[in-house]
């Protein structure tokens, strides 16, 4: 029996869980089955409130909102996953070999986080995407540039923590190879930090993707994200609010749960340690 | 003083690095900016003109030398987009100049918003012993986090402008205007982009005061015979001050991302808008300007916040 | 009269202090002592007023001068001690860094005592907290009134902690280990002011401390404490001399001391190690893109050798290099002049903080097993089978005294000394004919150091393996070493054999040492 790779479970964590579970399912069916047509539009069921047939009721073309949704729910998530998993493995690579090595190509890669750091995400992958041009892939590339630092800066630290403890110190006197220290002795000593930072990670993502297709720069039109339905539903927020609604309830309950997961574990982590 | 003098060269040479940054990432973009200006229907020989006015046919280093003197001069360019008249380009100058004190009041309202409400809000917190409202204020500020500041906006505006009829949507006006109704319409944009800050500059500013109660000092102060509130303001607050102040600067330059969300919710005519529009016309002697000036207010306020933060700790400055 | 009567309080449902009662008489130095976990600081706390709001004070009383301030069962009466707390009875803690508040000028604090419970003017304040100061001992009042806790050495922030206890002249002093931070010679001056102060101005003292040593030293009357609760009390002369309970017998004999030691004969041929003309360097200030950082040399040309079998103690104060001069042996820091020759396989090291020393996230036996790959790696004849490494691993937690059922617990499943017992297997499993032992046993309780200390003799007989041995206690080393080195600011002052260099020491710090740690 070794540490727990994942930090005890308390209450944070289990709401967390089924608040993004149930989210997540609902986006992951979205890639295959929607209830309705997504694109179908329908002059006779314009505007329909919620009811039994349309959930969350139904937009200004007369199709259903669950249905985009759930298509919108589908591309944010698959988004903000290939982010997340790009930039926190680029980030412990990065992050482990100059925290633990330093010297003059740590001082470079700080250097850039730093400044990079300084500002919000959403604003840099603006600006790189007003060099490479709006749409899908463009913003899953800047938006997994733009995230890269994050996880370097916190998993540099862990590495920079660790690197002068006495047991690998000790590692270092036996004569462990160092690729070895770096993955076997130090990585599994820093998991729920890791964890806590993808969490949060997640959480900008959907932020950022959802802000920027918001603003007509990220994922366009047909395709729907939770941004761009938001966009479109805000003109007639008079008189169809569960239009407006239903995307940005989901971003909140998706943002929630992914932040009470981080709170969940980062509690439980300080009570491992 | 040594090190004062060496924080504003690091200040001058990131702006240096960010402008030539800004300036050569639009280099490389592919597509010609002349004929996307003049359309496909220009003679070749009002091309060359036009080419030649904006000294497209120098290379890029004379330019970004040229298009820099000029920005240190004053003269921040002209737009590709707008024009003043038939025959008359607009300055970039011009353009960003009536958008700015939009985007720094709102920004300015913004921030007053969250210090002088997350501050009292998280003292209160970290001091008080009721389980119940420790409970509510932790699913509260939770859950407001949680909220994307576009979608606040679009709420802010449903309740207190259609529901509550306090403000008028869309019904901006400017500060020349009528300066209250200014005032009044900007409260609500600042509102939305200050709710989630609130809530975790509140959490952040609890968690740090509850970590320093557990310091020994702390200890000390009661075996003096002092107060819970006297060891709070004299002895707490202080020293959980001092993350706090990081945390602040990287909640201003979040200010300043969020108020181009919220610009567009709102409708305001801020530098955020412009910058939008601007990406999306690819107008980038526009776009160069904004990010400079984005840029130029992050490093500063960071820099700021880096002054702060020695005066507060007096252990920084030692070394 | 101050009086705790049938004290009873628990944490988390478990009573960390059993039905205790302790009188203090007027005037006296009450020296409670135990191991860690035996109840003296919760006591001394609840004694202040100071406990967690976790804590539960069950039963019992605390009386002061027949005042009934504190009563098991009964919430504490904060406004009712807020006149008592710094008044009547204030307290010095262990850490004197982080018991003063770290961005406040230590002058205020002090003030702010007077500011709590005198009607002074500002001027009036300044004075006395000056005159104070001077009383403690600390020369240049007005400098040390300006600056901040970080800007002091260990031994002022302590003298400033006691200004700020004494300025008031309370009735009772509670002291919860106040010289376990500090260096030897330090340690000694802090005692000498605290038996000053008590008989100038005739204070009770409450004296908390694990050290037998300081106790028997500063201490009218003893109690002993384990486990939450009184063993034995009496005066300092029955305690000590005449000790009446199995477990204080145990405790006295367990400290380190110049009486029982064996005497060995080495061979002195052949080193494990040889140092030579050894200069160490260190770099200071951060080392960035543009400032090339500093070399500050912290060890002056060092000579010495240490054969198979042997045990060197090397003594000094923190930041005499001793620390800088075992890494640079071990080849951790690169940073030398000099020559250091290794005669054995990769020496190891044993640290002294139990808890940093093992890689949390792993096992026992995967701990033990490490050290046996890492060595097949770099040596493919000494490649073993899987089933032999676990065999090897088993056989090495035997050795050091530990069952099976340990093989597959990780280091948070385990104790102090029992930590510090896998560190020892660990370094010992490759057979390295040489270890640096970094103060192995000060972090440890004083009856796990006596086991620990005996299991590091027992495993030298057996792998004749050669020791390193760094301490700040020259008993310890006394009792642990053939031969002794003291260091100062960077220098060997003195080597010799440990029962002539305890006989008849020639050099003048040497002397100093041998004097302060007489018990």
């Amino acid at each position: 029996m070794t540490k727990r790779t994942f930090p005890k479970w308390n209450t944070y964590t289990w709401v967390g869980l089924l608040m993004t579970g149930l989210v997540l399912l609902l986006g992951i069916v979205g890639l295959f089955w929607t209830p309705y047509s997504t694109t179908q539009m329908n002059a006779a069921e314009i505007f329909q409130g919620p009811s039994l047939r349309h959930l969350f009721g139904t937009d200004n073309f007369g199709r259903d909102v669950f249905s985009r949704v759930m298509e919108g729910l589908s591309a944010t998530i698959l988004i903000s996953t290939v982010v997340v998993l790009f930039a926190a493995g680029a980030g412990i690579v990065i992050g482990a070999f100059t925290g633990y090595f330093g010297g003059v190509l740590d001082e470079i890669v700080m250097r850039i986080t730093d400044a990079v750091n300084a500002f919000p995400s959403i604003l840099l992958t603006l600006v790189i995407l007003s060099v490479l041009g709006s749409g899908r892939q463009n913003l899953i590339l800047s938006l997994s540039i733009v995230f890269v630092p994050s996880f370097v800066r916190i998993v540099r630290g862990e590495f920079i923590r660790l690197r002068d403890a006495d047991y690998i110190k000790r590692a270092r006197l036996m004569g462990v190879g160092r690729v070895r220290i770096l993955f076997v002795h130090i990585l599994p000593n820093i998991f729920s930090v890791f964890w806590v930072s993808v969490m949060i990670g997640f959480n900008n993502a959907i932020l950022a993707e959802s802000g920027l297709s918001y603003l007509g720069i990220g994922v366009q039109a047909p395709d729907a994200t939770l941004g761009n339905m938001l966009a479109d539903a805000q003109g007639y927020l008079q008189v169809a609010p569960w239009y407006v609604l239903a995307p940005g309830l989901t971003i909140v309950w998706l943002v929630l749960g992914f932040s009470l997961l981080s709170e969940g574990i980062r509690i439980g982590g300080a009570q491992d340690d | 003083m040594k090190y004062l003098g060496k924080k504003l060269f690091t200040l001058v040479m990131t702006l240096f690095l960010v402008s030539v940054i800004a300036f050569l990432s639009f280099e490389i973009i592919p597509g010609d900016v002349v004929s996307s200006i003049l359309g496909t229907e220009a003679t070749p020989e009002r091309e060359a003109q036009l080419r030649e006015e904006l000294g497209l046919n120098d290379p890029p280093v004379v330019r970004y030398v040229n298009w820099a003197t000029g920005v240190l001069k004053g003269d921040l360019g002209v737009s590709y987009r707008y024009s003043k008249n038939m025959n008359e380009m607009m300055p970039v100058a011009e353009l960003v100049g009536d958008k700015l004190p939009v985007t720094l009041w709102l920004a300015a309202f913004s921030l007053i918003m969250i210090i002088a409400v997350s501050i009292p809000l998280g003292v209160m917190w970290a001091k008080s012993n009721n389980r119940f409202l420790d409970a509510a204020l932790n699913v509260v500020t939770q859950t407001t986090m949680a909220i994307p500041s576009f979608f606040l906006g679009i709420m802010v505006t449903y309740i207190f402008g259609i529901l509550l009829k306090w403000f008028a949507p869309g019904g901006y006006v400017s500060y020349e205007k009528d300066p209250w109704g200014f005032a009044g319409y900007l409260l609500f944009p600042a509102l939305s982009i200050a709710l989630p800050k609130i809530a975790m500059t509140a959490r952040f500013l609890r968690n740090s005061m509850l970590k320093e109660m557990q310091s020994d000092y702390v200890r000390t102060a009661y075996s003096k015979g002092a107060t819970k509130r006297k060891v709070m303001y004299g002895h707490v607050l202080r020293n959980a001050m001092i993350p706090v102040i990081t945390f602040l600067g990287m909640i201003i330059a979040e200010i300043v991302a969020g108020s181009i969300v919220v610009e567009q919710v709102f409708g305001l005519p801020g530098v955020g808008r412009l910058l939008i529009s601007s990406i999306s016309t690819r107008d980038f002697p526009v776009v160069e300007i904004l990010i400079l000036y984005i840029a130029f207010v992050i490093i500063f306020v960071y820099f700021l916040i880096d002054i702060l933060y020695r005066v507060v700790d007096p252990r920084i400055s030692e070394k | 009269m101050i009086k705790i009567e049938n004290l009873t309080v628990a944490f988390d449902g478990a009573d960390a202090v059993k039905n205790v009662s302790l009188e203090l008489l007027d005037g006296e130095i009450l020296g409670v002592v135990g191991e860690s976990g035996s109840g003296k600081s919760v006591t001394a706390l609840t004694l202040m007023g100071l406990l967690n709001e976790e804590a539960v004070v069950k039963e019992g009383r605390v009386i002061f001068d027949g005042e009934v301030i504190r009563e098991g069962g009964k919430p504490l009466n904060k406004a009712l001690y807020r006149k008592y707390q710094g008044e009547k009875m204030s307290m010095i803690f262990q850490e004197p860094m982080t018991s003063l508040n770290p961005t406040q000028r230590v002058g205020r604090q002090v003030e702010e005592m007077l500011k709590l419970h005198r009607e002074m003017k500002p001027a009036e304040r300044k004075d006395m907290v000056l005159q104070t100061f001077q009383s403690v001992g600390l020369k240049n009042a007005e400098a040390v009134y300006d600056s901040f806790p970080h800007q002091l050495s260990g031994g002022m922030r302590q003298r400033v902690m006691i200004a700020m206890a004494v300025i008031l002249n309370p009735r009772l002093i509670v002291a919860d280990e106040p010289t376990t931070a500090l260096d030897v010679s330090v340690q000694n001056q802090i005692i000498e002011l605290l038996r000053e102060i008590n008989k100038t101005h005739n204070n009770t003292m409450l004296f908390i401390t694990h050290d037998l040593n300081l106790a028997k030293r500063l201490c009218h009357r003893v109690v002993v404490m384990r486990d939450g609760e009184v063993v034995e009390s009496g005066t300092a002369e029955e305690i000590f001399d005449h000790p009446r309970e199995e477990y204080t017998k145990r405790l006295i004999e367990a400290v380190p001391s110049r009486m029982n030691r064996k005497k060995r004969e080495i061979v002195r041929v052949n080193p494990v190690i040889e140092v030579r003309d050894l200069s160490v360097f260190y770099k200071e200030g951060d080392n960035s893109l543009f400032t090339a950082g500093k070399m500050r040399q912290v060890v002056y040309d060092a000579n010495f050798a240490i054969y198979p079998g042997e045990s060197l103690g090397l003594v000094g104060e923190s930041g005499c290099g001793k620390s800088s001069l075992s890494k640079a042996i071990l080849g951790i820091n690169q940073n030398i002049n000099g020559q250091v020759e290794q005669y054995t396989v990769r020496p190891q090291m044993i640290f002294q903080d139990p808890y940093g020393s093992l890689n949390p996230a792993k096992t026992v036996g995967w701990l033990l097993q490490e050290p046996l790959k890492a060595a097949a790696r770099m040596d493919k004849t000494k490649a073993m089978s899987k089933s032999q490494m676990e065999e090897a691993a088993y056989d090495m937690l035997h050795k050091v005294g530990m069952k099976d059922k340990y093989f597959h617990r990780t280091p948070a499943q385990l104790s102090g000394g029992q930590r510090q017992r896998i560190s020892i297997a660990q370094a010992l499993i490759t057979h390295p004919g040489f270890i640096v032992a970094d103060e192995p046993v000060s972090a440890l309780d004083v009856t796990i150091q006596a086991q620990i200390m005996e299991l590091m003799q027992k495993l030298q007989e057996e792998m004749k393996v050669a020791y390193l041995f760094i301490s700040h206690d020259i008993n310890v080393v006394y009792q642990m070493c053939d031969r002794i080195m003291v260091m100062k600011e960077g220098r060997i002052v003195e080597i010799g054999d440990t029962e002539e260099v305890f006989t008849n020491p020639q050099n003048s710090y040497t002397k100093d040492i041998l004097y302060l740690s007489q018990a």
